[in-house]
């Protein structure tokens, strides 16, 4: 295991090092992180990396391949884009988290701020605690798993995410929708569940049956055919 | 007399309600919702242009260039602030960011085929970096949009700079439309997204909202690349003096601004022709901003918009610019507008020449369509000819006029080439109106 000390050292520095020791092939952990902002962006191959405190904004962005644990909490943008990999945030993740992932899992051990998962095109994304104004915003596919409550405006204008609640539902965004769990989901809900939280997590969370799903109606996902010749003729 | 001999009533239509309002009232009285199109503005131009300008070429007080001989350089060198590998055309007209899935698969190889020949540059844009325009760019920006379409780290370092958009001239602060008939399987696939939906991108980046976000993104990009390549922060031209000096504080290396004659795929009409300052206005706010702080030359400035030909980029570049985005131009270049398949026009209720209906998906040509058969219309290798020679084209324009005004270099054109023709440009320009030897409102 080697160590990295983020103090009076450049974030791109830092980078630097965990990039060169993932490919050497090298688990990580990279102390006095500070906070600090883009630590982790852009880790490209399969490796362990461990921050041994808080990261600021966009810790494991643009990330494929690697496996990230934050004994912290997150700033804005955690994992954001990410291809692939695992991040997994031991405390609290600020706005954005998530957003536009492509592949991977995002685990929230703690709660999530606003838009958590927004636009998110595929992978996984799994909040142990509640999560933030319009959560889900426009998610293109993937699945997302918030443990307790949601704010307000859940859901709004989805495409193919697939949401699953455990907690209230403050409100669900514009053509969001509830929709009934199949045996299917339940099972999936009980895997992922299982191998992303520890088990003194899982015991605050309803079981599969408990969870809420929710997915867009597919009312905003064409203007209404009438008006189609119409936008064909325009002016 | 009878009536029927006596002189025709002379109509009179209202100033007001013109028979293009008359129709557009009674569209959106059927449909319920705002028109949808596609191309740019289609006002009738009541603002200063780059028309209001005239060039003073050299006579006694200063000494021209032969105009068919002497080499004026063209070279154009982008990202010299922060960015390890700044990017160096040939020519300062680049081609900017359109969209696979808003453009053919044949328009986009072509664009990128025929920027190459001569030494510029081609642009991803909404849904992430084809395979085929790598392979054919030679310099390839890679667009980072709101929607993260297609966002690929890998692809971001392939390419030789980063440009994330904030907002485009035609729709400055709101998001694109791809219709229904574009979403095809290729384009589904390429955006996951459903297959025939009618796609409406945001408007926001989903990971950050102002400036002070924008401070920590622009680092983030730059990590991504290994702060190689130069990162530009695009503007649709809105508050041009803030916004330039926002994004040049927040670290970007080049500044694009893309004034409300710009183009689009699709959008609501209303955006196109009532939101944004014009290009001419822009390139000069933006040039003030960066030299009230102290960065003009150092953050490279780019200008988009409704640029026609080399005249205009002349004029944009004398006014700051130093280089020149072009898009509907080099789609007309494409075939766009081209009286070919005359009766596939007739099917979309227009002419050629007329023809703003890229949002339809139905492109005569084969430009703004993903239907395999219209796609065939336009060959990629006769495209990409056309391309490179307009680009050339405008490249000997600009040379021209550069030349005429005493100058080795096109870059060293300045507002002091030029006179003003309307009161109006002379005070938007700060250059004398013809005439007279004074700048208006000073």
């Amino acid at each position: 295991m080697a160590e990295l000390i983020c103090e009076e050292r450049t974030i791109r520095e830092i980078n630097a090092d965990i990039r060169r020791l993932l490919k050497e092939g090298e688990a990580i952990t990279v102390r006095s992180p500070g906070a600090r902002h883009n630590l982790g962006v852009a880790l490209l191959a399969s490796g362990e990396v461990v921050f041994d405190g808080s990261v600021g904004y966009y810790c494991a962005g643009l990330m494929d391949g690697a496996t990230v644990r934050i004994k912290g909490s997150a700033g804005w943008g955690l994992a954001e884009s990410m291809l692939s990999g695992e991040v997994i945030v031991e405390g609290n993740a600020g706005n954005s988290a998530g957003a536009a992932i492509r592949g991977g899992a995002l685990v929230v051990q703690g709660d999530s701020g606003a838009r958590t998962g927004v636009s998110m095109k595929n992978g996984l994304i799994i909040v142990s605690g509640s999560c933030g104004y319009m959560s889900g915003f426009m998610g293109q596919g993937g699945k997302m798993i918030i443990g307790g409550d949601t704010a307000e405006a859940f859901g709004d204008s989805m495409y193919e995410t697939i949401c699953f609640v455990g907690g209230e539902i403050a409100d669900l965004g514009n053509d969001a929708i509830l929709a009934e769990s199949s045996d299917e989901d339940k099972q999936f809900l009980d895997t992922s569940l299982a191998r992303y939280l520890p088990a003194s997590l899982r015991a605050n969370l309803p079981d599969a049956a408990g969870f809420k799903k929710v997915v867009s109606g597919r009312k905003l996902w064409n203007f209404k055919k009438s008006e189609w010749k119409t936008w064909e003729q325009a002016l | 007399m009878s009536e029927s001999s006596s002189p025709p009533r002379a109509l009179q239509q209202s100033g007001i309600f013109s028979s293009r309002v008359i129709e557009d009232i009674q569209t959106k009285a059927e449909s319920g919702i705002y028109q949808i199109r596609g191309y740019g503005t289609l006002r009738e131009r009541r603002w200063a242009t780059f028309d209001d300008l005239t060039f003073l070429p050299c006579s006694l007080t200063r000494i021209p260039l032969e105009g068919y001989r002497e080499k004026c350089s063209t070279k154009t060198v982008l990202g010299t602030r922060f960015a390890e590998k700044p990017i160096e055309l040939d020519i300062p007209i680049m081609i900017t960011g359109m969209s696979w899935g808003a453009l053919s698969y044949n328009a986009k190889v072509a664009l990128a085929k025929g920027a190459s020949e001569i030494g510029s540059s081609n642009t991803t844009g909404d849904g992430g970096m084809l395979a085929a325009e790598r392979e054919h760019s030679k310099t390839l920006i890679y667009e980072v949009l709101p929607s993260r379409y297609g966002i690929n780290v890998h692809h971001m370092q392939m390419s030789d700079g980063i440009e994330l958009t904030i907002g485009q001239g035609a729709k400055p602060g709101t998001g694109g439309l791809l219709l229904e008939t574009k979403v095809s399987d290729a384009i589904s696939k390429q955006r996951e997204l459903p297959v025939g939906v009618d796609q409406r991108s945001p408007a926001r980046h989903p990971d950050m909202l102002g400036p002070d976000d924008m401070v920590i993104k622009i680092e983030e990009l730059r990590e991504a690349t290994n702060w190689q390549v130069p990162i530009f922060v695009k503007l649709g031209a809105s508050r041009v003096y803030d916004d330039v000096k926002l994004a040049a504080k927040a670290g970007a290396d080049v500044v694009v601004v893309d004034g409300m004659e710009g183009g689009t795929g699709a959008s609501p009409a209303i955006f196109q022709d009532h939101t944004g300052i014009p290009t001419l206005a822009a390139v000069c706010e933006a040039r003030a901003a960066l030299e009230d702080m102290g960065l003009y030359g150092k953050v490279q400035l780019i200008i988009a918009g409704g640029i026609r030909d080399g005249v205009d980029a002349a004029k944009a570049m004398a006014l700051g610019a130093d280089a020149i985005y072009i898009g509907t131009a080099a789609l007309i270049a494409l075939n766009c507008n081209r009286p070919l398949y005359v009766d596939d026009y007739h099917k979309l209720g227009t002419e050629p020449h007329f023809c703003h209906h890229c949002h339809t998906g139905q492109c005569p040509v084969g430009v703004t369509t993903q239907d395999p058969e219209l796609m065939k219309r336009l060959p990629i290798d006769e495209a990409a000819e056309r391309v490179t020679n307009l680009l050339r084209a405008m490249t000997l324009e600009i040379q021209m006029l550069a030349r005429s005004c005493g100058k080795s270099d096109v870059h060293h054109l300045e507002p002091e080439d030029m006179a003003a023709l309307t009161p109006e440009a002379s005070v938007i320009c700060k250059v004398p109106l013809a005439g007279t030897r004074r700048v208006w409102g000073s």
